[in-house]
């Protein structure tokens, strides 16, 4: 489900998105589908072919072509208020407002910030089952772009973003495993919420790779320690 | 090595791998450091490593490139530079790849160290030793793994078979039998050998390696061993044994090893070699006036005999006569009578019904030393300070004779020892404790200051060092030092000891059984070595007491001690009335 659309970066890997309010779509997204810490995913629009057809089929959900996604994962929320402050008299209130001036575009919004953590390359959005093509943690080579649209993902695209074979040479490359490779680069950037970020998505994990048990309560421990015990101690 | 870079294939700069980088100088001035994956775990502490120096006084000859020499090091220290963080290692059952696969680092190679080396230098075969470069080597230089054939030729003085050689075992740091450590035989005899150890690390077992190889066709030794347990009667097997029998040319000139071993009670003393020394200790607490009588009388019964054998009854006589010269030289009268009585009273106790004491009989040098046959006294059930004297005679003949046979005074006879000869002592510090001086000390001490000249090697084997003189110790030129736990011990073989440098002997406590630093003259670099398989079968063993327990329940055992226990039918009123 698309829950808004980027408005605006701090970096290459930091986006602002405004999340869709009221009467902007069909299905106005709720506070759980913009939570914090939750995975969102944005079509990277590379092949921008000229192929008008393409552009058509791709705008009509008809598309075969895979189609490449920055996933990310949001880690702030701002209410946004232009009103807040000019607390002067009006001669409408708000519902009225509403009523008589439906052209009058209200400035209140949500903001969300969004990390991106990695690729992944799914099949045709049209497809009933996801087939994925590549998974890929860390920062993307291409940047998103203004307005692109966010949505939601589901329980079996998260897991498939975490659990995959390492495509280049490695130790076992065939076999999949849990990946957690964004980890580094979440901690390396300065923001106090990030950690706590990091415990979220480890719960979310914790609830999607319940045989991963042992090897993600390493990681939370150390995490939670440091962020729990070592910052109160 | 400048030769052995054209002639040895193995070494061609191709095949070879480097095991790391210089990082650059270490703590001290003949060290420096290196950076080393490791994946293949080669790097053990003391494993040798080499990097390659350009030589400024060799040019390159027909436009060839310069020599290269091979500088040779020794790893010390190991120090791990990059591991796992200790919150990765939390979870037993989930090894730490796998966390560092998870969170993006997923290559195979995951450790780096820092390895000290301690440099060596390069081999020059002219003078046999190594020659330090006196500058550590540049950073970024390549580091490599010294070969089994490199090592094999610098390490010891002699080849593997080699006339003159030992073959003790092999390096420690690579798989058995791939690098032999081979002593050099001439170095060992002339220059003396001590094998130190604790109880029980292998210290007889070494030293009967050491015997087999020294009794082999391409040495044919001449050697004693002073066996105050009984644990080289084994070695008797040596006669029956192929390896130590050489098949004549057709000239018959085949050879057979030979071992005599003497039971206790075939250990002889000849009253006549006895000195004041001697008697002063195995007489222990005589008075002033005892031992003047005695002293004197000895000199009267040698000027007497002149060299022919004297026994008891010539001993108690000369002390009569000296005690009645003395008592007619003091017209005082001083009544010695009560002294006379007592001094032979004391003689005739010790040494009428001797065993080891004979009037005439003793080990006869010629007999005890042959080339090609090794000797073994047997002095266990013997008396310590007997013991002492027997080796303090023994020591005194045999130096005598090879004074006056090296000087030409004598040509044939008693004391003619016309060959060099290897002394093993067992429990050395017996014959030479610190602090105390025994009866065997000062020939000891003599023997070995002197015995170079004279062809008298003498191997001491001890397992408290600290309870043995360090003069002693430290005249002994070849080391060989097994497991030593005792921190007084590990000490004192510092002390006495200057060829092993000190992180050698840091591994002391960590050696296991039958693994053995040798140092000194007779190779031509400390080195630990692993002691190599004995072709006789071991004689030194401890007993295993709870398999002899088990024996004695077993049930012929058991019926045999019921049968021999039972009281006889018609004893038994005997029985009941006790």
């Amino acid at each position: 489900m698309f829950i808004g659309k980027i408005v605006k970066s701090d970096s290459h890997i930091n986006y602002v998105c405004q999340i869709y309010g009221p009467r902007e779509v069909e299905v106005e997204p709720s506070q759980a589908d913009y939570a914090f810490g939750r995975f969102v995913r944005v079509a990277i629009r590379s092949n921008q072919n000229d192929d008008p057809d393409a552009t058509l089929d791709f705008a009509l959900g008809i598309s075969q072509e895979p189609v490449t996604y920055a996933i990310g994962v949001i880690y702030d929320t701002i209410l946004l208020n232009p009103a807040f402050g000019s607390l002067g008299p009006r001669l409408s209130n708000e519902t009225q407002v509403e009523l008589f001036s439906p052209d009058y575009i209200s400035e209140k919004a949500v903001l969300i910030y969004v990390m991106v953590l990695g690729m992944m390359e799914l099949g045709a959005p049209s497809s009933d089952a996801t087939t994925v093509f590549s998974t890929m943690h860390g920062v993307p080579l291409l940047s998103l772009e203004l307005g692109s649209e966010i949505e939601t993902m589901t329980d079996e695209e998260v897991r498939a973003f975490h659990f995959f074979s390492d495509s280049a040479s490695g130790p076992d490359s065939v076999t999949p495993y849990l990946h957690m490779g964004y980890l580094p680069h979440i901690i390396a950037q300065r923001n106090s919420l990030l950690p706590m970020v990091t415990l979220r998505i480890i719960d979310q994990l914790e609830r999607l790779f319940p045989q991963n048990l042992s090897l993600l309560s390493i990681v939370k421990r150390n995490f939670a320690w440091r962020l729990k015990v070592e910052t109160t101690g | 090595m400048i030769e052995q870079e054209n002639t040895l294939p193995t070494s061609s700069p191709a095949l070879r791998k480097p095991v790391g980088i210089t990082k650059g100088p270490g703590e001290t001035t003949h060290e420096y450091t290196f950076v080393s994956r490791d994946d293949a775990q080669v790097l053990k502490n003391g494993e040798y490593v080499y990097y390659e120096l350009s030589d400024p006084d060799l040019s390159g000859v027909n436009g060839n490139r310069a020599p290269l020499r091979r500088v040779l090091g020794r790893v010390m220290k190991r120090v791990p530079l990059q591991l796992y963080p200790d919150t990765f290692l939390g979870e037993p059952e989930i090894s730490p790849a796998q966390v560092a696969a998870m969170v993006g680092y997923n290559s195979l190679t995951n450790e780096l160290f820092e390895l000290h080396v301690a440099i060596m230098g390069y081999y020059d075969s002219v003078t046999g030793s190594f020659i330090n470069p006196w500058i550590p080597p540049q950073s970024g230089k390549q580091i490599f793994l010294a070969d089994d054939a490199m090592l094999a030729q610098i390490l010891s003085r002699k080849q593997d078979r080699q006339p003159g050689s030992a073959t003790i075992g092999s390096l420690l740091t690579r798989p058995p039998d791939t690098v032999p450590i081979v002593l050099s035989v001439k170095d060992v005899v002339s220059t003396h050998m001590a094998i130190i150890a604790s109880t029980g690390a292998g210290k007889s077992y070494l030293a009967s390696v050491i015997i087999e190889e020294l009794m082999q066709p391409h040495n044919k030794a001449c050697i004693l061993i002073i066996d105050p347990h009984g644990e080289y009667g084994t070695l008797d097997q040596i006669a029956n044994a192929p390896q130590f029998s050489e098949d004549g040319d057709g000239h018959g000139g085949g050879y057979r090893a030979q071992v005599r071993v003497y039971k206790p009670e075939q250990v002889k003393v000849r009253l006549s070699t006895l000195n004041m020394g001697d008697m002063r200790s195995l007489l222990p607490e005589m008075t002033e006036k005892q031992q003047y009588l005695l002293s004197r009388a000895l000199r009267k019964v040698h000027e007497m005999k002149r060299g022919t054998p004297w026994g008891v009854a010539d001993l108690k006589q000369a002390i009569k006569q000296v005690s009645k010269q003395k008592s007619d030289e003091d017209s005082e009268g001083a009544d010695d009578s009560s002294t006379v009585h007592a001094l032979t009273w004391r003689v005739e106790q010790r040494f009428e019904h001797s065993f080891t004491f004979d009037d005439t009989q003793h080990l006869d040098l010629a007999e005890i030393f042959k080339p090609g046959q090794c000797t073994v006294l047997q002095l266990n059930e013997i008396d310590e300070r007997d013991q002492q004297v027997i080796v303090a005679t023994l020591l005194r003949r045999l130096n005598q004779a090879r004074m006056a046979t090296e000087r030409g005074q004598v040509h044939s006879g008693e004391s003619y020892l016309p060959y060099p000869v290897f002394v093993v002592l067992e429990e050395a510090h017996h014959f030479a404790p610190g602090g105390t001086e025994v009866v065997s000390t000062s020939i000891l001490k003599q023997v070995l200051a002197e015995g170079r000249k004279f062809g008298i090697g003498v191997g001491l084997i001890s397992q408290r060092p600290g309870k043995l003189d360090a003069d002693v110790l430290s005249q002994c030129q070849t080391q060989c030092i097994m497991r030593i736990v005792n921190e007084i011990d590990q000490k004192s073989v510092a002390a006495a000891i200057e060829g092993v440098g000190r992180d050698l002997l840091d591994n002391l406590p960590a050696l296991s059984k039958g693994q053995v630093i040798v140092a000194g003259a007779a190779v031509n670099t400390p080195v630990i070595c692993r002691v190599r398989a004995r072709y006789t079968q071991h004689g030194g063993e401890s007993k295993d007491a709870p398999d002899i327990w088990q024996q004695y329940f077993n049930r012929d055992n058991q019926e045999s001690r019921r049968r021999s226990e039972a009281p006889l039918s018609n004893n038994k009123g005997f029985n009941l009335m006790r």
